[in-house]
């Protein structure tokens, strides 16, 4: 009897619940929220899930010598998390982006490339103000890269320059994607006047193969040739949309848009989620990651609408930008195209915006893939 | 200036500067970058002898392959000594260093030149057109031994021998960065340099602005080109010139209206012997649209619900 008790006694110390600490359950109500929001408010369901679930799985409390943990080497865990610390997996996803990107509505209206490239404001917003609270050059850099709004560019840039800060800057850069539709908004509307929010933009213009076959091939040699430490996520991005485009690829384009885009999606979200364990999460840094990280998605979304207003100004009458696709430059895809959409439908309900926005859009992704580039280039 | 005469220029100075830049990546990026002179305790040969040693660094990103330049310590004699071509070792690799001996036993092999720095005045690396200078320092005579002379930073500064970004070495490096590379460095650097990050912010936009500017005017371009063999395809097909391109000016109507036909059109049963010409459209509140429809978005799957 004494011998039972006594192996119960050690088995209960093997328990998660004999090891629970404070950390383990604040993290794990912080995965059953992303679970709440993604299931029943479809905020980025297919990030927040694997995300959410992840974090339940890295806040199990876990006695040391297991070899089960996501930092513990040789785990099945760490294994698959060698994607998110090798930087491998976000250029895939790139190269899935890519395969389901249709460049058509910026081809047809090119100006709107600058609209992504001045909602990247957010990302050196966000890095002067790291370093103004007294991070690392590298860890703003880091950090700034939530500005740009794009999970696979944040995941890939921090683990090269600040890998200890990699599960808040992924958690914080795929939290704010969601709010995407929160964050905005207000700060289009408060930016905007009436008469700018009803002002249409001509329809696109029909954008023939040729252009569309030729956008990824000059796009990837011009911004590579200016920044070539961005060419894993460029060069992956303009690939997947070569594929797509040059219609005899089209197996490929399936695979890299479908099954392969999925497989990665799941493993990066669940290992990113994994990484969050309460003692390397629960930190001051994360508090202050997650307070940039906000501000850096307000900087750009004001920056991509006072861009278009000041743009306009230079602008003939008919062919001004309606500027509530202003915020569509962060590169939230598609979801920060739907908000202009939405947005304009508020005060016009037969003013199509998301065509237009999806320019922006998309050019947001290319910005901030070129802005990753550049933070590494100078920072690694 | 009209746009197409600017882009014409642009496309000019870009080929040019493009051809200048790769011009860069050959014989002419390399470099000499160390030297030592007095050598009595310091690196060994293959033959286990203390010599004086010159080494080479290629500061660009390519390989070069510098079979068939020319080393020397004499101005008026560029040839010599030849750097043996088809030796896989003289191919540089991006950024590397190569050493060689001066100790004028050439027959020794690739690396070893035929003269000796205690009596030479400079050293020059020639290309292998055996006329045209590549870099040229003098040597200098006031050395320790095992003391090198080098460039601070690898592959930086003059190449006109006048000395500027060479300074004694504290220690030797042959074969290996003159600097050791600190991990954290840059980082260092440019918390001193931009403590508050706008030169990093004004450069890095500045950067993003290019990038998609020249973007936006190769596009512009290109839809351009785009549109006016629309036009001539176009008229060569209907024998009109077609002056404008109504692309996007018809109202939505239009589209409604020829939607409608062509559903009448595929639909037999809905096409009637006689039409009546009129056709009511009525604008509708409903905001769906398949663009902002969420079974669109993301890797979405669709849901099979049961009742």
């Amino acid at each position: 009897m004494e011998n039972i008790l006594l192996n119960l006694k050690t088995f209960w110390q093997f328990t998660g619940f004999a090891n629970l600490q404070w950390g383990h359950l604040i993290m794990i109500v912080i995965g059953c929220i992303f679970i709440y929001l993604a299931i029943k408010k479809e905020w980025e369901p297919m990030l927040l899930v694997p995300i959410g679930f992840g974090i339940l799985i890295g806040n199990i409390p876990l006695f040391a010598g297991l070899s089960v943990g996501v930092y513990e080497e040789g785990s099945v865990l760490n294994i698959l998390y060698q994607g998110v610390q090798q930087g491998f997996y976000p250029p895939l996803i790139f190269m899935g982006i890519g395969a389901m990107t249709d460049f058509s509505a910026l081809i047809s209206n090119p100006k709107l490339l600058l609209i992504g490239a001045a909602a990247q404001f957010g990302i050196f917003g966000a890095y002067a103000i790291s370093l103004a609270v007294g991070f690392e050059p590298s860890q703003a850099g880091a950090i700034g890269i939530i500005g740009g709004a794009d999970g696979p560019t944040a995941i890939f840039l921090t683990s090269r320059l600040a890998p200890d800060l990699l599960g808040a800057v992924a958690v914080s850069a795929y939290s704010y994607m969601a709010l995407v539709p929160v964050i905005q908004p207000p700060i289009m509307k408060a930016l905007t006047t009436k008469k700018e929010r009803l002002i249409r933009m001509k329809p696109p213009r029909p954008v023939a193969t040729t252009e569309k076959i030729l956008f990824p091939i000059i796009g990837f040699l011009l911004t590579a040739f200016i920044v070539p430490s961005g060419i894993p996520l460029l060069g992956m991005l303009f690939f997947g949309n070569l594929i797509k485009e040059s219609g005899v690829t089209r197996r490929l384009a399936n695979t890299a848009s479908g099954p392969l885009i999925d497989v990665v999606t799941i493993l990066i979200g669940l290992t990113v989620g994994a990484s969050t364990q309460a003692d390397h999460f629960l930190r001051p840094e994360s508090v202050k990651i997650f307070i940039i990280g906000a501000l850096s998605f307000i900087i750009a979304t004001f920056a991509g609408v006072l861009f278009v207003k000041i743009f306009n100004l230079f602008l003939k009458e008919g062919n001004k930008i309606n500027p509530l696709i202003g915020n569509s430059g962060v590169s939230a895809v598609p979801d920060a195209a739907r908000v202009s959409h939405m947005i304009g439908l508020e005060y016009d309900k037969t003013n199509y915006l998301l065509m237009h926005a999806m320019g922006p859009n998309v050019a947001g992704v290319i910005g901030s893939a070129v802005a990753a580039g550049i933070l590494l280039g100078f920072l690694a | 200036m009209p746009m197409k005469r600017i882009f014409k220029t642009f496309l000019v100075v870009a080929g040019l500067g493009i051809a200048f830049i790769a011009n860069g990546q050959n014989q002419g990026a390399m470099r000499i970058n160390e030297y030592l002179v007095i050598n009595t305790d310091d690196y060994q040969d293959d033959f286990g002898q203390q010599n004086s040693w010159i080494e080479l660094f290629n500061s660009s990103y390519g390989t070069v392959d510098i079979g068939g330049c020319y080393l020397t310590d004499d101005s008026t004699n560029l040839k010599k000594y030849p750097i043996p071509g088809g030796d896989v070792l003289t191919a540089i690799k991006p950024r590397q260093h190569v050493l060689f001996w001066a100790d004028n036993q050439p027959y020794r092999g690739t690396f070893h030149v035929s003269f000796d720095l205690e009596n030479a005045e400079e050293i020059i690396l020639v290309k292998s057109d055996g006329v045209s200078i590549i870099d040229r320092i003098p040597v200098r005579k006031d050395l320790a031994p095992n003391v090198s002379f080098g460039r601070t930073d690898d592959g930086i500064g003059s190449i006109n021998g006048d000395g500027e970004g060479w300074e004694i070495m504290e220690r030797t490096t042959p074969s290996t960065n003159n600097r050791t590379i600190d991990k954290t460095l840059q980082s260092n650097r440019m918390k001193a340099m931009d403590p508050w990050g706008w030169i990093m912010s004004v450069l890095a936009m500045t950067v993003v602005f290019v990038a998609l500017i020249f973007l936006y005017l190769i596009f512009k371009q290109i839809g351009k080109i785009n549109i006016r063999q629309g036009k001539k395809r176009a008229a060569a097909k209907t024998g009109k010139k077609v002056t404008e391109t109504l692309y996007g000016e018809a109202p939505g109507e239009a589209y409604a209206a020829i939607a409608f036909a062509l559903h009448l059109y595929r639909v037999e049963s809905e096409a009637h012997d006689e039409e009546s010409f009129i056709m009511t459209l009525q604008h509708t509140d409903r905001s769906y649209s398949p663009w902002s429809s969420k079974i669109y978005s993301l890797r979405q799957l669709p849901q099979l619900k049961r009742k």
